[in-house]
């Protein structure tokens, strides 16, 4: 090779280089801003959340007890205790679990065990079109079909709603929202199940039903669980639709099933109109709540998981 | 197998039958409730009209009444009038208030050529009635010289309508209001968001993507990294709403714009994709061989050369998937937006003020006083038909996308 030759190569492929690290670094940028935002909401939600209870709020402190220990809710006089609505919350969500768990588990092993294949098939489609459906679309349904069965259901049991806005359609509608969630996740835990399991079942002499729900969903069941968690996510952050069907009660918490409610999620969207002010800063506040419970019941349940893995094996 | 068994087993998987059962019922009912509640209202119309009804009040300074034949396709429930040349009808608005619509205008019939009366820029400008506006107060003298006010404002029906202008000799004004309850300003503010937060969220979740699947070592940041935008994607969309107020806000007052706007509803719904984007794009970019990258390599292409030339275009597939999602979840979303782009309705909507999408739309419409069912239903149907549009499109395309590896 001629030097001069060389020296074009070099240079050029210094220029190269040049150019490699350049969209390396471009690339790694994208990535550390995606990667950066969830500190970013955390950091600012926080931030304007613990706002209205500093001293140097304007218009004065909200004292933080109130806030956390209040079982009043009530914007027209400013008063605002968070408590309640943190056991609404929960409540329409444990509801909303207890209905639909067992049916997206049976599902899921209808899907993946028991189904012929073509009726397996159309059974995925329908969980996808469930997951697909947006939730404006299932609050029009609860607050035009759910409430109408809650009425008459509580008619029968003696008891009057407010339109059937209750603590009940909360849950039934939480139940249908969550049932896609819970149930693909259940598929893909079932189908993880390795085959030798199921065979070893069999060949003991156990029938396919009793290895599909003694041996597959035993063995299937982290998986699950994590599809409990996502669910549990969901419901407890789902805004739109159940604000429609929440009724909002200023004070609580609920525990009759036809009386109305308010979750923490309705809480933050109702009477939303001006932009500044403690009426809007607080939903901040209720935002920072709406994390923690979430944190706090994913920890709860894999701790609980944790126990029950370890009593089993 | 015993009996007690075999008995206990049909028990459990009829179960299972049950509960598959009770997924296909409420899929239905879901379906058929919007159906029939808003099917009545899909039509083209409804994606051209604004949806606040204009109030107009005009006079008329020359008015001659004429002579006009009642056409033929007009149906029986429509009352026409001879001398003004107009048809009317009976209708229910979505409160389900009374209204006096105008069904079919002569084109050669007077009440074309109206001034507007009301004080404003519009005084004096040419204004006629137009085709499904309610008549809600109309005021003439009749025969006898005495001054008579009919329309949906009196409760008159369309005959008496009809009678009253029969009987007219002198036209003072007309009070009416311009057909309302479409969705034009919706669809265009989610067609602006769509494109917007495309633009935003697009590049930096498939550069993100290439890093994390093509530079990045397997170390603790990385994972890191990782672990953050998997968290993200689990964060509810009312607290991506907060976010958008708290942290992007300030951006967009950069650009001198000091509410809500659909710029912040853009880029808030670009944070929303971001994991979205991101993760359909790694998974494309996995299937692609790694032989297809040493190939490119030895070759003496460099690593930005092969990730342009080779890689993103065997990742194209995955990438439009992720577009179509992305397209899916900004219709379907509500809650992160009511927050950044507000709830009003905007008829012309612009980038840097507040709009409602389609979903949002929904929204105002329902948590309002009186619930519009009907038109909420018929933007559920439009939403409904186009996501199923688009999740169809992603099933195909990653069929394909399997085909084409799985073959090679």
């Amino acid at each position: 090779m001629d030097s001069k030759h060389h020296l074009i190569s070099e240079a050029y492929q210094r220029r190269k280089k040049g150019w490699d690290k350049f969209f390396k670094g471009l690339f790694w940028l994208a990535g550390f801003i995606s990667a950066i935002f969830i500190i970013l909401i955390i950091v600012f939600i926080v931030r304007k959340g613990i706002g209205p209870f500093l001293p140097s709020y304007p218009g004065g402190a909200y004292p933080i007890g109130k806030f956390l220990t209040g079982f009043q809710w009530r914007q027209d006089s400013a008063i605002y205790g968070v408590a309640f609505i943190v056991i609404n919350t929960i409540i329409s969500a444990l509801g909303a679990l207890l209905i639909s768990f067992p049916i997206s588990v049976l599902t899921a092993l209808f899907i993946t065990k028991i189904a012929p294949r073509s009726l397996s098939r159309i059974m995925t489609t329908i969980v996808e079109l469930l997951a697909a459906i947006p939730s404006v679309v299932y609050g029009v349904f609860a607050a035009g079909v759910i409430v109408r069965w809650v009425d008459s259901l509580a008619a029968m049991a003696g008891f009057s709603t407010y339109g059937g806005n209750s603590l009940l359609a909360v849950s039934i509608l939480l139940a249908i929202m969550v049932f896609p969630t819970m149930t693909s996740l259940a598929i893909v835990a079932i189908n993880a199940v390795p085959r030798e399991l199921v065979e070893g079942s069999l060949a003991l002499g156990a029938t396919t039903t009793q290895t599909n729900f003694r041996v597959v969903l035993t063995s299937a069941k982290s998986g699950i669980f994590a599809g409990l968690i996502l669910g549990l996510g969901r419901a407890f952050g789902e805004a739109t639709a159940v604000s429609m069907v929440a009724g909002n009660s200023m004070i609580g918490p609920t525990f009759n099933p036809f009386n109305i409610t308010r979750t923490l999620t309705s809480t933050m969207l109702a009477g939303l109109k001006e932009t500044q002010g403690l009426d809007y800063d607080i939903r901040f506040s209720v935002g920072i709540i709406l994390m923690a419970v979430i944190l706090v019941t994913n920890l709860g349940i894999h701790f609980v998981k944790d126990r029950i893995g370890r009593s089993m094996s | 197998m015993t009996r007690k068994r075999r008995i206990y087993d049909g028990i459990l998987n009829a179960l299972t039958y049950l509960s598959s059962g009770i997924a296909v019922i409420i899929l239905v009912m879901v379906l058929q409730f919007v159906f029939v509640r808003g099917w009545s209202g899909v039509n083209f119309d409804l994606l051209s009209k604004p949806y606040w009804s204009g109030n107009n009040t005009i006079e008329f300074p020359q008015f001659k009444t004429g002579a006009f034949d009642r056409p033929d396709h007009l149906g029986d429930d429509i009352a026409f009038s001879e001398k003004l040349g107009i048809g009317l009808s009976d209708g229910l608005d979505a409160y389900k208030e009374h209204q006096v619509v105008v069904e079919y205008l002569d084109p050669e019939s007077p009440l074309h050529h109206g001034v507007v009366s009301t004080a404003g820029v519009d005084l004096g400008k040419e204004l006629g009635l137009s085709e499904g506006s309610n008549i809600v107060n109309l005021m003439l003298k009749d025969t006898d010289d005495k001054i008579v006010n009919v329309g949906a404002q009196r409760k008159s029906t369309a005959e008496e309508t009809v009678a009253a202008m029969d009987n007219i000799s002198e036209m003072r004004k007309i009070y009416f209001k311009t057909e309302g309850g479409g969705i034009n300003g919706s669809l265009k503010a989610t067609l602006y968001l769509i494109g917007l937060s495309l633009v935003i969220a697009l590049p930096i979740g498939i550069a993100a993507a290439i890093y994390l699947n093509e530079y990045a070592k397997a170390n603790r940041v990385t994972n890191a990294m990782r672990s953050s935008i998997e968290l993200l994607s689990g964060v509810p969309s009312i607290i991506f709403g907060l976010m958008g107020v708290s942290v992007l806000f300030p951006i967009t007052q950069l650009m001198g714009i000091h509410t809500v706007s659909i710029i912040l509803g853009a880029l808030t719904m670009a944070v929303v994709l971001l994991p979205l984007i991101i993760r359909q794009t790694e998974e494309s970019l996995k299937v692609v061989p790694i032989d297809l990258r040493y190939a490119s390599l030895s070759l003496g292409a460099t690593q930005t050369q092969t990730i342009f030339k080779v890689i993103l275009p065997s990742a194209l597939p995955g990438i439009l998937t992720a577009t179509l999602l992305s397209i899916s979840r900004i219709i379907g979303e509500s809650a992160a937006l009511i927050y950044t782009m507000g709830t009003f309705i905007a008829d012309r909507p612009r980038l840097d003020q507040g709009a409602t999408t389609l979903a949002v739309q929904i929204w105002s419409l329902m948590s309002g006083e009186q619930p519009n069912f009907e038109l909420s239903s018929t933007i559920s149907i439009i939403i409904l038909l186009i996501v199923l549009a688009l999740n169809v499109s992603v099933k195909l395309i990653s069929y394909r996308i399997n085909k084409k590896w799985s073959v090679s």
